[in-house]
């Protein structure tokens, strides 16, 4: 399996590595970022169990707080996609 | 003072030593160059002190492709490249020009800095994203798991009230199932795919059309040395009910904190 490159095909891979990570400067010689609208990303279920991975040592805090955010639309979307 | 000039919008920080010019690559058609000290260059263009926000997703989207533009010449023209996040703009401030805050940054920060090149050094970052579809896995499930296969069996002759009872059980029951099951395959391709890279950090899932994701994973792997994990994909991606989606090779963005 070849991975993607092809920059048409992955923005929205771009636009997560460039607007949330990166390295960041924390001081007071640094312009304050505000106004970049968040590009609106709906969450799918995250199905799989956060105390599992939790148990398994698998998550950081900034995990968790990704996860636990996911979790809360897990069961609905599963219902959902039964019911169909 | 506000005017032009007084921001350095810094895009990456590479190894080098003297000033160097990019070219006219950057936002807005600007210089980009390397303000250098100590053996680190900041990568950067002049710019002024407003940050670089739009209600326009159009406008940040053409911005977002030029930072990671300029930050793929740096990486081409350099080697191992820590990219910044995107308008990181440093300014002048009191007592310092911009340009000052800049070398003076690249001063106090060097040692870490200069450890993170050193880490990233001959490695590359690629994106992994595992799809599946919960109605496969459900068909499956009705016919191994023996609960689940005794309820449907049991539905179709029942009447009307009863049948509804019994589908509500079934869905319960298939639901806590699915649910284990995302799990079980979410460890285990954890496992895999840990085992194939040479670091890797979990991301949060995201919609993608009607396409239901069960993991999102950022993975640094040495240059080169794809084929473990590209042939672990492909075997995940022929199990019924799984895709994958596998993008790269990507400046180390996820990598670069702590």
């Amino acid at each position: 399996m070849e991975p993607t490159r092809e920059l048409h095909g992955t923005i929205s891979d771009l636009l997560d590595r460039v607007l949330d990570k990166g390295l960041i400067i924390n001081a007071d010689i640094i312009i304050t970022l505000s106004g970049i609208p968040l590009i609106a990303i709906s969450l799918s279920a995250a199905i799989a169990g956060l105390e599992t991975m939790l148990e398994y040592g698998l998550m950081t805090d900034q995990d968790v707080n990704t996860r636990v955010r996911d979790r809360k639309l897990a069961k609905e979307r599963v219902a959902l996609q039964m019911c169909n | 003072m506000n005017g032009n000039g007084c921001g350095r919008y810094v895009y990456c920080v590479v190894r080098a030593n003297e000033r160097l010019s990019l070219g006219n690559i950057g936002l807005d058609g600007n210089e980009v160059y390397t303000l250098s000290y100590g053996g680190l260059g900041a990568v950067v263009h002049n710019c002024s002190k407003a940050p670089y926000s739009s209600d326009s997703e159009e406008v940040v989207r053409g911005w977002v492709i030029k930072h990671q533009q300029v930050v793929k010449a740096a990486q081409d023209w350099s080697g191992t490249v820590l990219p910044m996040r995107f308008s990181t703009i440093i300014q002048d401030t009191d007592k310092e020009s911009a340009d000052g805050n800049v070398l003076r940054w690249l001063a106090d920060e060097g040692n870490e800095i200069n450890k993170k090149l050193d880490r990233l050094q001959g490695t590359e970052e690629y994106g992994v994203q595992i799809f599946w579809e919960p109605k496969v896995i459900a068909g499956m499930l009705s016919i191994t798991h023996p609960e689940i296969a005794r309820l449907q069996a049991e539905i179709e002759p029942k009447t009307e009230g009863l049948a509804y009872m019994y589908k509500q059980r079934l869905e319960r029951l298939l639901r806590q199932e699915v649910e284990r099951e995302a799990e079980r395959y979410f460890k285990d391709f954890y496992h895999i795919i840990k085992e194939n890279v040479a670091e890797l950090k979990i991301d949060g899932i995201k919609r993608d059309g009607d396409k239901q994701m069960l993991m999102n994973l950022s993975c640094l792997i040495t240059a080169g040395g794809t084929k473990p994990l590209s042939d672990e994909l492909q075997k995940i991606e022929s199990i019924d009910g799984f895709s994958v989606r596998f993008t790269g090779p990507w400046p180390p963005y996820s990598f670069v904190m702590g």
